[in-house]
């Protein structure tokens, strides 16, 4: 009986011993490989990545628990899928338990502000969408983050890596709030197979009268080429003629966001100061007043409106996915979007355009709205204006965790060069290309053989991630709207150009709308607050 | 003796707990934040009257008063009409008339969040079932007008079954003795249903057009599934509207004071309809 109690008492350690070990594999030197949740890949961290709180048989945070909220994109999906696929790993190196709190995007920041508000504090951190920042900071709902990222303990991560654009969206005056994962911006998307053909090239200076724009310059250009190819049965893969460009305009989803994008080389005119008239776009930020029914917006309406015209009828009804989609199968020549589809062009179970991709950063436009003068200036060359559109998903720290240490240490893991690389080059995880380890050099510091490994095309991949980096690092940029209500204000913009989109309302009617709806939202809100906030999100002096 | 009429109170006192914590007690409380400008992480500010006033001068809400009403009088009164058609054939002999009895009553069943995402494929225009069926592109979800009429579908599809059940019943408890003395005055098929049916159905068909009336003003699930309230605000309905503003945008004392006014014009069309169903009956 006593052989038997201790044989098993001997396979219970032994068990426990193998499972301890499960996702984590320590070397001499250091350095550790952590193991993927159900994929069984490997990242090894080096010792000087790692930090000096975790090492073998450390556990610092034991016991600990941690709630965590994100998209609801489950253990496979964007975003939210990295958090699965590393959560033994860091439980194994810290101690401590996780837990994944999923939430549909339209409820996330509603759920935790509530939370905050009513004191309920059930979650330690947020993987918050950039535009969430404001409602965050100013009431002081979560912490800076820049002691930590100093200090050698936590796991070792360069805020230089960030382009300003991006380090900015991360930050609130001087202090960092979020901790580098996902950086999105909108680039464009073409199919190069067509664009490329001389063939189509050929048949385009036949019907047009000029030869095709292509490398594409401005939005006018965009807008020929569409028209162009529009209706016409390009590509083999079915017999029903396909589009010249897919879109998405479902109210209340994401398609406004195609609209900032699209408008900002019209209205953000480019220069060294931020002023009404100079790297500004959404308020006059000397008085809150809305410019988003400047000429310069209203025109670039009427672009996106005959640029939708060259799409499906169906789209304005689309979501996200739904025209990811359309692309994907073949059905468009241009498609411009976040960084989640260079990466789904690869996977060949959802795509038939895989080596067939083409990706710039957005175009600019001919002529740009001065909104001191109110004039149009025509710079000599066309006004490429980068953005960093989305929510560049990235965490953040709840000033009501009793244990900010912990939250921190699995953002800053995974926020170390070869976890982030392991995301940006598998790209399903969400996780999209935008800092200097993710570039080839000269640009960065990433290497080709890990693109290819995971799987990429390398002329998608080499068009992609230029695409990147001309955006992420472009000399004037779109500034981010981040001040409290930041998503009310895009939902009044959201409605109203869905309805200017269907024809109900004129641009310019549709954006006096918006501009009325602003005003309105600003008093309610506070002129003198919203003011004070959207000069400190831009980095506007009086 | 005493003891025992304390008692009762005693064993009352959950049932009244529950209503006054999750009945009065928010009621109250909305009706208090609907008198003030509420903005997170700072005071609430006194405005009276102000977020009532409001809301008629706020083309959105007005615009979302106007697609609530018209999705309210056109699904109830399509839903009434369907029903007491369907009552109608289905209290006569027919054959396997009890499955088809059943089968009528399948999509009262059925989940309207998960309605409104299996209209929304049968609906799709690029090869969704209808159009991929007719071979056409009708815009169902993507014309604003279409739109509006294509949720109002999805809730006749899911409502109509409901009015049916309810008339049938009605039907089969009319005397059939009331019928076969008209017939011996030779009365016409449309006689005995203008003079007969109809009359006695009548309290039943208050019933229903109020118990539809109520629930229709506060429908969400199958307009926000299938068309979020777009295209526009074409198909943006009153709760929608309201959970928006309250939910999204963290304006609850606009919310509130929105959800007081539906609230108030619910009471008073039910009221009014109470007011017949007591008339009828005396």
């Amino acid at each position: 009986m006593k052989r038997v109690i201790w044989l098993l008492a001997l396979f219970v350690c032994a068990f426990g011993l193998a499972n301890a070990q499960q996702y984590l594999e320590w070397h001499a030197d250091g350095s550790v490989t952590l193991i993927t949740f159900e994929d069984n890949e490997r990242i090894t961290v080096s010792a000087e990545q790692l930090g000096t709180l975790f090492g073998p048989g450390q556990q610092p945070f034991a016991g600990k628990r941690i709630a965590i909220t994100v998209n609801n994109s489950g253990p496979k999906g964007g975003i939210s899928g990295p958090l699965y696929r590393l959560r033994p790993a860091w439980q194994e190196l810290t101690g401590a338990t996780l837990s994944i709190v999923e939430m549909p995007l339209a409820e996330q920041l509603p759920t935790t502000i509530n939370d905050l508000r009513l004191g309920l504090n059930q979650f330690d951190g947020f993987i918050q969408g950039a535009w969430y920042m404001g409602e965050y900071v100013t009431p002081g709902f979560i912490i800076p983050i820049d002691d930590y990222i100093t200090d050698p303990r936590f796991p070792q991560w360069d805020p230089s890596w960030w382009p300003p654009a991006l380090r900015e969206i991360h930050s609130w005056g001087d202090s960092i709030y979020g901790t580098m994962n996902d950086t999105d911006a909108q680039v464009l998307y073409w199919r190069n197979d067509i664009l490329s053909d001389p063939e189509w090239q050929a048949r385009y200076q036949a019907e047009v009268g000029t030869p095709m724009p292509f490398p594409i310059q401005t939005w006018d250009d965009v807008i020929d080429i569409a028209r162009f190819f529009n209706g016409k049965n390009w590509d083999a893969n079915d017999p029903d003629p396909d589009n010249g460009i897919v879109m998405h305009f479902r109210v209340n989803e994401q398609g406004h966001f195609h609209y900032m994008s699209m408008s900002a080389s019209y209205v953000v005119r480019p220069g060294d100061t931020v002023d009404r008239c100079t790297n500004n776009y959404w308020f006059d930020p000397a008085t809150m007043e809305p410019t988003i029914n400047s000429d310069g917006h209203v025109k670039a309406l009427e672009k996106l409106i005959e640029l939708a015209s060259y799409g499906p009828r169906a789209q304005v009804g689309w979501d996200l996915g739904t025209a990811w989609d359309w692309f994907l199968r073949g059905k468009a020549i241009f498609v411009f979007s976040w960084g989640d589809v260079g990466a789904l062009v690869q996977d060949t179970d959802r795509s038939v355009i895989r080596g067939k991709l083409g990706a710039s950063v957005l175009p600019g436009s001919a002529e740009v709205f001065n909104m001191c003068t109110n004039t149009w200036e025509t710079p000599s060359e066309p006004n490429v204006v980068g953005n960093t559109t989305g929510g560049s998903w990235h965490g953040v720290i709840s000033a009501r965790s009793p244990n900010p240490e912990v939250v921190y240490s699995l953002y800053a893991l995974m926020a170390t060069e070869p976890v982030s690389l392991w995301n940006v080059e598998r790209g399903w995880t969400g996780v999209d290309p935008g800092v200097s380890i993710h570039f080839l050099p000269p640009a960065g510091t990433a290497s080709l053989e890990g693109y290819l490994a995971a799987g990429w095309d390398e002329s998608d991949m080499k068009f992609y991630l230029d695409a990147y980096y001309n955006n992420n690092f472009s000399d004037t940029m779109l500034t981010y709207l981040r001040i409290n209500g930041a998503e009310e204000y895009w939902r009044a913009l959201d409605q109203n150009l869905s309805e200017a989109m269907v024809g109900r309302l004129a641009p310019r009617e549709a954006l006096n709308r918006t501009a009325r709806a602003w005003d309105d939202i600003t008093n309610r809100r506070g002129r003198d607050l919203q003011l004070k906030q959207y000069q400190e999100s831009i980095g506007y002096n009086p | 003796m005493r003891w025992n009429n304390r008692l009762k109170y005693v064993f009352l006192l959950p049932a009244v707990l529950w209503v006054l914590a999750f009945t009065v007690f928010p009621l109250l409380y909305s009706l208090r934040l609907s008198f003030f400008n509420v903005r997170i992480g700072q005071e609430d500010i006194f405005i009276g009257l102000s977020n009532f006033a409001r809301a008629f001068s706020d083309v959105n809400a007005l615009n979302a008063a106007r697609v609530t009403l018209i999705f309210v009088v056109g699904g109830v009164v399509i839903q009434l009409l369907l029903g007491l058609a369907f009552a109608l054939l289905f209290s006569r002999p027919l054959p396997a008339r009890n499955v088809l009895r059943t089968v009528m009553t399948l999509p009262l069943f059925a989940t309207p969040i998960a309605v409104g995402f299996l209209f929304f494929t049968i609906f799709y225009e690029e090869g969704g079932l209808i159009n991929g069926l007719l071979g056409v592109k009708i815009p169902w979800l993507s014309d604003p007008d279409l739109a509006l009429f294509s949720v109002m579908l999805v809730d006749v599809w899911q409502w109509t079954p409901f009015v049916f059940i309810v008339i049938l019943a009605a039907l089969q408890g009319i005397p059939e003795e009331y019928y076969e003395a008209a017939r011996l005055e030779s009365a016409s098929s449309w006689t005995l249903f203008r003079f007969i049916t109809l009359p006695m159905l009548q309290p039943t068909i208050i019933l229903v057009i109020v118990l539809r009336v109520a629930e229709a003003f506060k429908v969400f699930d199958i307009p926000f599934t299938l068309t979020a309230g777009g295209p526009g605000a074409s198909t943006q309905v009153f709760s929608m509207f309201i959970y928006r503003t309250s939910r999204r945008f963290f304006d609850f004392g606009y919310g509130s004071a929105l959800a007081f006014l539906l609230l108030i014009v619910v009471l008073f069309l039910l009221m009014s309809f109470f007011k017949r169903i007591r008339q009828v009956y005396q």
